[in-house]
């Protein structure tokens, strides 16, 4: 990476404000301005800053379009990093184009300019400028790259305050400079790649992180002095943090420039932005990173969204102004991003006390994602174009879709006062039109909403249908046996299944897909005391978008048997009148349902329709079965033929061979009924639901299952599923062959949400409730003998799982470790499930378990006892695995610190959380002492009778063995 | 309010006072049956007819008494009469259109009373004329299919129900009914899924709907094409299917909550037992078999759509919380104008509030639960004519599920498990059973039971060899979906296999007096291979290798039986007789029965003999046929797991024949009984219109 700083280098400093430069401006700038810009949404603060450049856009804006109000604040943002960059670098020069960008940006922020409150009080006769500039340069070829993207962060900073912009216009403003960027960008690319190593990589982010060119930079700048963290997508670069730095505080500008270093450094990841972005003060750094998060993939930063999240619900104002603008920005391209957002937003302001809540800026974030003001400028059009709409904002890929979208884009800026309205209908029409309107109407669980919003909003459909799985679980609660709330489950998942297919689906699952049915009969309580956890299973249609691709239409139940049957006879020619029966019947079906004139039906039923139905009506119905059509006297027949013997001890031996062949089933427990759901093995599972289908003859047909939780918070859950996901990718870096499973947590709100199952996976109690052996015994049964390669393998897949969690366990301090929490796979695996009680918290507080993780002597007979080579390897494992964590500790120290800011969970109980954390890490010992700690823990654990003795009291308590 | 009192005094402008009112209809009646044409001397005779109350009783009994002359005199007026009723269902006044309608039912009626042996055409020419018979019914059938399908009043649509239910029922046999043929031409049946799928309407038309439909699709059913059977049997829209899944399970849900309150309240102590025996007489009796009679339409209903339609199948297995409430009240709930029809959301009922009623004690149920529980009622007690039809309809529409795969695979299902309860009658011999121990099954289960049930209370002198056969049959189709698809279920099958064995047995022992009536040799042939199903296919679908030891040992153990049996049927198979072929496939199919029995035997009694122990437990005979499964061959037998499908014609014909003609007296009656009361009517229109 040094070489593209190298070379970004060489540019910059001419466009960079040196510390020089800055000087003049910082004193205002470093020290008010910073915070002002941060925190648009506070009024206060935003006024006194903003005063310098608000006066020209009000000035501007009541000759531009008198009649707006909504959005002056984004107009005085935005007049705000203007007037600045003139002090600096006064006309926005070599790029031609640059200039008559700007004018596009206020047309489109100018309605909002009529308010008078803080723009009135902007003073600047410098924006005026280019407030002329603009309007000058602007008109013909639309909005210029930089200031569009500013002015559209500005509105949504001031929608996140008063919600009066209308954000189609400010994306649509936004994307058309990203056009324009790109293809600028471009360019350069053409120009100056062979002298920039660029990396290209990263998606959004290369034609700003590698700022080759002059022009685009200086714009940077520009923006930069003057609004520094607003323009979101363009300021990741890293002028303007050296600036920044350099502005605030001069006196360190080496470790500035060292810092810049590192930030331009490809060693930057995400988790780095995000440590820096907590760690730091200065509100600079904060910025840049803000623009940073831009230029990393998508799913990088996807998993640390709860941090972002936190960070913005519970840190000091810079940081959440740092942060919104990417989360507005991803909200509008996804709506998975935006519900996952809105729920974690729920879920952590949750622990701040009610007042304030209700105030504070995670929850007006919240409401602003689920007010529907994000949707995505897709009005244009059919879903095709928005989904090159959604690319280029995302990706570098594509140039081409550049020219047809300005051209629209530019109509909705200019549209006049009227256009907020005329947008959503428009918008109505293509959803309804393009199929997914229709599908909303069927969506929701409560159809008394439905009817009474008419109008699709593009998050409803899944948050009915989370909503409605929700409510189902309370529901269930209420319910006294298992075996009720079994019953009451399937019935209800039923009825849900009527508004299926629709724009739903599994935000556990890695492929874009939509829910089509719910196989309700397989759905299955788990064991809980007092809630009603439940897992079900949902079929679903894979997609190429989530959100475009149209919904898939229903198939009724019934659909599967003509199908089935027609699979099934063995008979060709009754097939043959089968199939063809079942077309014309369908096709009947179609005529009949279409056409509601019946004296047409009664012509469509021609008489061979008629004489069909008799010949079913007399005698052998052509039906699904292929249990014999006729009917034969089974004694006539024996009489002519040549008996068959068989021999009665035959029949009995496949009779027991048959049972014994049949995979072990668990038996039906209507106290446990998962137990049984739980042991059938995936594939067979999928492949039986499958046939049972009226969708599973479709190619892009896919099975998953999901644990629906009510009652429970599950953010504690999210935090190990972090760490161990971390813990997972540092192994697997170090290549250390330890084996954990994250499995994927869904925090709905605070005391809701969903889990994604471990599949082909029960738990220990249930291993040896069911098969009532020991479980070096139950790997003999389900494996092979030692010494097969079976049993070998499943064995080593024990060790590693062993370690893994072994490790997991002491580190996390996981506690509540009895047999129910702890699953077995069927290669083998252990997988530790339930993070209840972590960290700082254990059950009822009792500190019950001492040991540091579990080891029964059972677990040691699995590894071949105390002397074997597979329990060294276990400690050798664990060794070997707590160097490679402790090398990565901020890694995961990271993602704990974060979440306690602001949070009441019982893991962060005490002071002392994160430092005893760190010192579980034990940076300061040598490997020597390191391999002792492992002997003692491993040592400590074995001997532990609390292990025992918490297991023998859990049995007392809870029935687990 | 003006409203309303503006119409009363309309009403009694016209009318003056009561006796004049009465006076003026009849008079207007008089008129019509005068050779003149009424409106000849005033223009707005029709106008004013239906604007007054309809006198029934007065119009039917003039239509009874008009003989073969007067018909001829008469009968521009009536058709002119009928012309104008017709007419007038289409006007916007509401009150005449009630009026048009019960003028027209009593039109129906009166005309058919009287002719009871006048041929269709003599009725219709009678009505319409037959030159304008077509086009009058064409008229006649659009009205009301745009007032039931419209947006009128829930009244009215009743009251148009009504009329067809009236018109489809006016003779004893259905299929005499020659005015029905324009009711095929042009359908009603589109109006009649409309009211099944719309929630609302279903809640109040549901029943009469029902029956309606199901009426209508035994019109001429073998000798003609019924339009009505094959719209019905090609419908796939859920939410009609479901809407007739919910009228069916309410009818039977509330059937059985009041046999079970009866239940209850017989037990209420000695006294209540003797006064409800009192009161029963007169009363309670009488109002069971009407309640069992109007079942009948319901179950004949479900008979068709589960005979006729695929895709109902589907709707039994869709599980709902069972619904205590007694059927929907009369209380017509008025349609919501925010629910305009068609735009309600698909499915259940259920689903218009969100949130299922949430008592922990409710037991979620389906269509054929409810269905199992009804016909274990109906089958407790055979005697009356009535309930043997019910208990026969039930059965076969158990066959007709038996033999669907698809229901199959759900009854089968082993996540589908419930808690049926079904009726068990008290016996001399066996304590009530305890329902509350029922263990949650797969739903097959039920359906065992109850066949089970039924071999074991049904020994009598007055023996239902037929339910017997359907009962055993269904047994077998079920043995062969699990044989096919190795489904190996978890049911005690030593109950059915004592209970089959004792059926032998009291076969055996009241052979002669079943043979007078029966073929007793066909049903033990059946039973007889239900065992070698069980034998020689038990591999393929027992749950445990144990049950096929105890299979053994329960033939082994019950050998007497067998052996008699053999004996018996050698016997009349060696005779010549009617009997001997049957009798002959009889020892034939009991080969393998035999040869286990007589291989076993021996080793049993060595094994006793060579441990001195004079009575073996079970564990010890059970070990001995463990021990000697190796030297016993058995014949493989041919077509065991083949069955005869259910076919309606020509083997059940005359059976629904009868059960249609029953259902239409019944129907009539009722509708006679309960319809017609203009009060309540007048009293909706007046705040109406």
């Amino acid at each position: 990476m040094a070489d593209a700083q190298v070379s970004v280098s060489p540019v910059l400093p001419p466009l960079h404000i040196s510390p020089s430069h800055s000087a003049p401006a910082p004193p205002p700038a470093s020290s008010s301005s910073p915070t002002t810009f941060s925190c648009p949404s506070s009024p206060s603060s935003a006024s006194s800053s903003s005063s310098s450049s608000s006066s020209s856009c009000c000035s501007e804006s009541s000759s531009d379009c008198p009649t707006h109000h909504p959005c002056h604040h984004r107009h005085h943002h935005h007049h705000h990093h203007h007037p600045r960059p003139q002090l600096q670098l006064p006309p926005p020069p070599p790029h031609s184009e640059q200039p008559s960008s700007p004018s596009a940006s206020p047309r489109s922020s100018s309605p909002s300019g009529s308010i008078g409150s803080t723009g009135s009080l902007c003073s600047s006769s410098a924006s005026e400028g280019i407030g002329s500039g603009m309007s000058s340069g602007g008109d013909p070829r639309g909005p210029s790259p930089p200031l569009d993207v500013i002015s559209e962060d500005a509105m949504e900073m001031d929608l996140g305050a008063d919600q009066v912009i209308d954000p189609e216009v400010a994306l649509k403003a936004c994307q058309e400079v990203l056009l324009k960027v790109k293809l600028l960008d471009n360019k350069h690319q053409q120009d100056s790649q062979q002298q920039l190593g660029v990396d290209m990589t990263e998606r959004c982010g290369p034609q700003w992180n590698s700022h080759p060119d002059a022009g685009s930079i200086k714009e940077e700048d520009e923006e930069e002095e003057g609004e520094g963290r607003k323009d979101g997508k363009r300021l990741q670069q890293d002028p303007l943090p050296t600036t920044r730095l350099e502005a605030s505080s001069p006196s360190s500008s080496s470790k500035q420039s060292w810092l810049l270093r590192l930030f331009e450094s490809k060693l930057f990841d995400v988790s780095m932005a995000i440590s820096y972005l907590y760690k730091s003060k200065e509100p600079g750094v904060q910025a840049y990173i803000g623009n940073r998060l831009f230029s990393f993939p998508d799913s990088e930063v996807d998993f640390y969204l709860p941090q972002l999240l936190n960070m913005y619900v519970h840190m000091d104002t810079e940081v959440g102004d740092a942060i919104r603008p990417y989360l507005i920005h991803r909200c509008r391209g996804s709506i998975t991003f935006s519900l996952l957002s809105a729920w974690l937003l729920g879920a952590y302001s949750s622990d701040m006390h009610i007042s304030t809540q209700r105030h504070s800026r995670g929850t007006k974030l919240r409401k602003l994602i689920l007010s529907n003001e994000l949707q995505p400028p897709s009005p244009l059009s059919s879903p095709s174009h928005r989904r090159s709409h959604r690319r280029h904002n995302s990706s570098n890929v594509e140039v081409g879709p550049a020219p047809d979208s300005p051209v629209p884009g530019e109509g909705e800026v200019f549209v006049s006062p009227s256009r907020r309205t005329h947008q959503r209908s428009k918008s109505d029409a293509t959803m309804a039109s393009s199929g997914p309107g229709a599908c909303l109407k069927r969506t929701g669980s409560n159809p008394k909403v439905e009817a009474v919003h008419e109008e699709p909003e593009r998050l409803r459909p899944q948050r009915e249908f989370v909503k409605s799985l929700l409510c189902i679980g309370k529901r269930l609660a209420t319910l006294p046996t298992k075996e009720q709330k079994t019953q009451r489950l399937i019935s209800e998942l039923s009825l849900l299944n009527h508004k299926l297919p629709a724009r739903v689906w599994l935000p556990t699952a890695e492929h874009q897909h939509h829910v089509c049915r719910v196989p309700h009969t397989q759905a299955v309580v788990l064991n809980s005391k007092d809630k009603a956890p439940y897992i079900i299973y949902v079929e679903v249609l894979e997609c190429d978008s989530f959100e475009t691709s149209p919904v898939p239409s229903r198939i009724p139940e019934t659909r599967i048997r003509t199908a089935r049957s027609a699979e099934n006879l063995d008979c060709s020619a009754v097939a043959n009148a089968n199939t063809a029966g079942s077309m014309t019947s369908e096709h009947r079906a179609g005529s009949f349902s279409t056409v509601p004139n019946y004296d047409n039906d009664d012509e469509a039923w021609a008489t061979d329709d008629i004489g069909q139905l008799q010949v079913e009506a007399e005698a052998q119905t052509s039906s699904s079965d292929n249990i014999s059509q006729f009917s034969v006297d089974s004694i006539t027949s024996l009489e002519s033929k040549e008996p068959v013997f068989i021999a009665a001890g035959d029949i009995r031996r496949r009779l027991s061979e048959n049972l014994a062949h049949t995979p072990t089933t668990f038996r039906r427990d209507p106290e446990d009924p998962s137990a049984v759901a739980l042991k059938e093995p995936w594939e067979e599972k999928v492949r039986r639901i499958r046939e049972a289908s009226p969708y599973g003859h479709l190619p892009n047909w896919r099975l998953l299952s999901v644990i629906v939780k009510c009652g429970d918070d599950l953010r504690q859950e999210l935090l190990a599923y972090q760490v161990l996901r971390q813990l997972q990718s540092i192994w697997q870096q170090e290549r250390v062959p330890l084996w954990i499973k994250p499995y994927k947590i869904l925090v709905m709100s605070s005391d809701s949400g969903m889990i994604e199952p471990v599949l082909n996976a029960v738990s220990l109690h249930q291993v040896r409730k069911q098969s009532q052996l020991s479980l070096l015994d139950y790997f003999l049964q389900e494996h092979g003998s030692f010494t097969t390669e079976a049993f070998l393998t499943a064995q080593r897949n024990f060790v590693q799982s062993c370690a893994g969690y072994s490790l997991i366990c002491y580190l996390l301090q996981v506690k509540d470790r009895h047999n129910g929490n702890i699953l077995l796979d069927s290669e083998g695996h252990i997988i530790h499930i339930d993070f209840g009680f972590i960290l700082s918290s254990s059950p009822r507080n009792l500190g019950f378990e001492t040991s540091a993780f579990k080891l029964t002597s059972e677990f040691v007979d699995v590894m071949g006892g105390l002397d074997g080579d597979m329990f060294i390897y276990y400690k050798m494992l664990m060794l070997q695995g707590l160097i490679a964590a402790r090398k990565h500790m901020e890694k995961v120290l990271q993602i704990v610190e974060i979440m306690q800011q602001g949070s009441h969970l019982p893991c962060f109980h005490g002071s002392s959380t994160i430092r005893s954390l760190k010192e579980r890490f034990h940076m300061s010992l040598t490997e020597e002492q390191l391999q002792l700690l492992v002997e003692q823990l491993v040592d400590g654990s074995m001997r532990s009778i609390t292990t025992k003795l918490y297991d023998s009291f859990q049995y007392v308590t809870n029935g687990i063995m | 309010m003006s409203q309303v009192e503006k119409k009363a005094g309309l009403l009694r402008r016209t009318s003056s006072s009561k006796k004049p009112l009465k006076e003026k209809v009849v008079l207007m009646y008089d008129e019509i049956f005068a050779k003149e044409d009424p409106a000849k001397n005033n223009p707005r005779f029709w106008d004013e007819l239906f604007l007054m109350k309809v006198n029934l009783e007065y119009l039917e009994s003039k239509l009874e008494s008009v003989d073969g002359e007067e018909v001829q005199r008469i009968q521009d007026n009536i058709n002119s009469l009928f012309h104008h009723c017709v007419q007038t269902l289409a006007e916007e006044h509401q009150i005449k259109v009630v009026n048009a309608l019960q003028t027209l039912c009593a039109l129906f009626r009166g005309v058919h009373q009287k002719n009871k042996s006048a041929s269709g055409f003599d009725i219709i020419n009678m009505l319409m004329g037959f030159d304008k018979a077509e086009q009058r019914m064409k008229d006649l059938m659009e009205r009301l299919d745009s007032l039931l399908c419209g947006d009128s009043s829930e009244s009215l649509k009743s009251l148009c129900l009504k009329l067809l239910l009236c018109l489809v029922t006016v003779t004893d046999n259905i299929s005499q009914n020659t005015i029905l043929e324009y009711v095929m031409i042009n359908s009603i049946f589109e109006a009649i899924l409309q009211i099944l799928s719309d929630v609302s309407s279903r809640g109040q038309h549901g029943y009469d709907a029902v029956v309606l439909l199901a009426l209508l699709v035994n019109y001429r059913k073998y000798e003609s094409v019924n339009p009505y059977i094959v719209k019905l049997s090609i419908v796939d829209d859920e939410p009609t299917l479901d809407g007739m899944g919910m009228v069916v399970h309410q009818a039977l849900t509330e059937y059985n909550r009041q046999y079970k309150d009866k239940e209850e309240e017989n037990q209420g102590g000695f006294f209540s037992t003797l006064t409800s025996m009192v009161g029963s007489m007169f009363i309670a009796d009488a109002d069971e078999k009407l309640s069992v009679q109007t079942n009948e339409a319901i179950l004949l209903a479900l008979y068709e759509a589960v005979h006729l339609n695929r895709n109902f199948i589907t709707v039994l297995a869709q599980s709902h919380p069972e619904i205590n409430i007694p059927a929907t009240p009369i209380t017509p709930t008025p349609t919501t104008p925010t629910t305009p029809l068609g735009t309600t959301p698909p499915s259940l009922d259920m689903m218009n509030n969100p949130e299922l009623p949430l008592d922990p004690n409710l037991q979620t149920s389906n269509l054929l639960i409810t269905f199992l529980k009804y016909a274990s009622i109906v089958m407790q007690d055979t005697k009356d004519e009535h309930r043997l039809n019910s208990a026969r309809l039930c059965l076969i529409i158990l066959t007709c599920i038996a033999e669907d795969q698809y229901a199959d695979a759900f009854l089968h299902d082993d996540n589908m498990n419930f808690r049926v309860n079904l009726h068990r009658m008290p016996m001399r011999h066996r304590k009530k059973a305890v329902d509350k121990n029922i263990p949650s099954r797969p739903l097959v289960c039920a359906v065992l039971d109850l066949m089970v049930e039924f071999v074991v209370t049904h020994m009598m002198k007055d023996f239902p060899m037929d339910l017997y056969l359907r009962c055993v049959q269904i047994i077998h189709k079920l043995l062969c979906y699990q044989k096919k698809c190795r489904i190996r279920l978890h049911y005690t099958w030593r109950e059915l296999w004592s209970a089959l064995i004792n059926l032998l047995k009291f076969l055996l022992s009241n052979e002669t007096t079943l043979l007078a009536k029966h073929n007793i040799f066909h049903l033990a042939l059946l039973v007889v291979n239900l065992f070698n199903m069980f034998i020689t296919y038990g591999d393929t679908f027992l749950p445990t290798s144990n049950s096929y030891d105890e299979l053994y040992y329960e033939i082994v153990r019950m050998h007497q039986v067998f052996d008699n049996l053999y004996c018996m049927v050698l016997r009349v198979s060696t005779n010549t007789g009617q009997w001997k072929e049957a009798a002959s496939k009889v020892t034939h199919a009991l080969v393998n029965v035999r040869a286990i029995i007589n291989h076993f035997n021996p080793k049993i009694e060595s094994y006793a003999a060579v441990n001195h122990i004079s009575q073996l437990s079970e564990e010890q005979v059970l070990e001995v046929v463990r021990s000697n499964y190796d030297t016993l061959t058995l014949k493989l037998q041919d077509g065991l797991d083949q069955f005869e499908r259910y076919s309606e014609q020509p083997k059940e014909a005359a059976f629904f024949k009868e059960l249609v003609r029953s259902i239409s007296l019944n129907v009539r009656k009722n509708v006679s009984l309960n319809t017609l009361s203009q009060d309540v009517l007048l009293k909706e229109f007046s705040t109406i219109s």
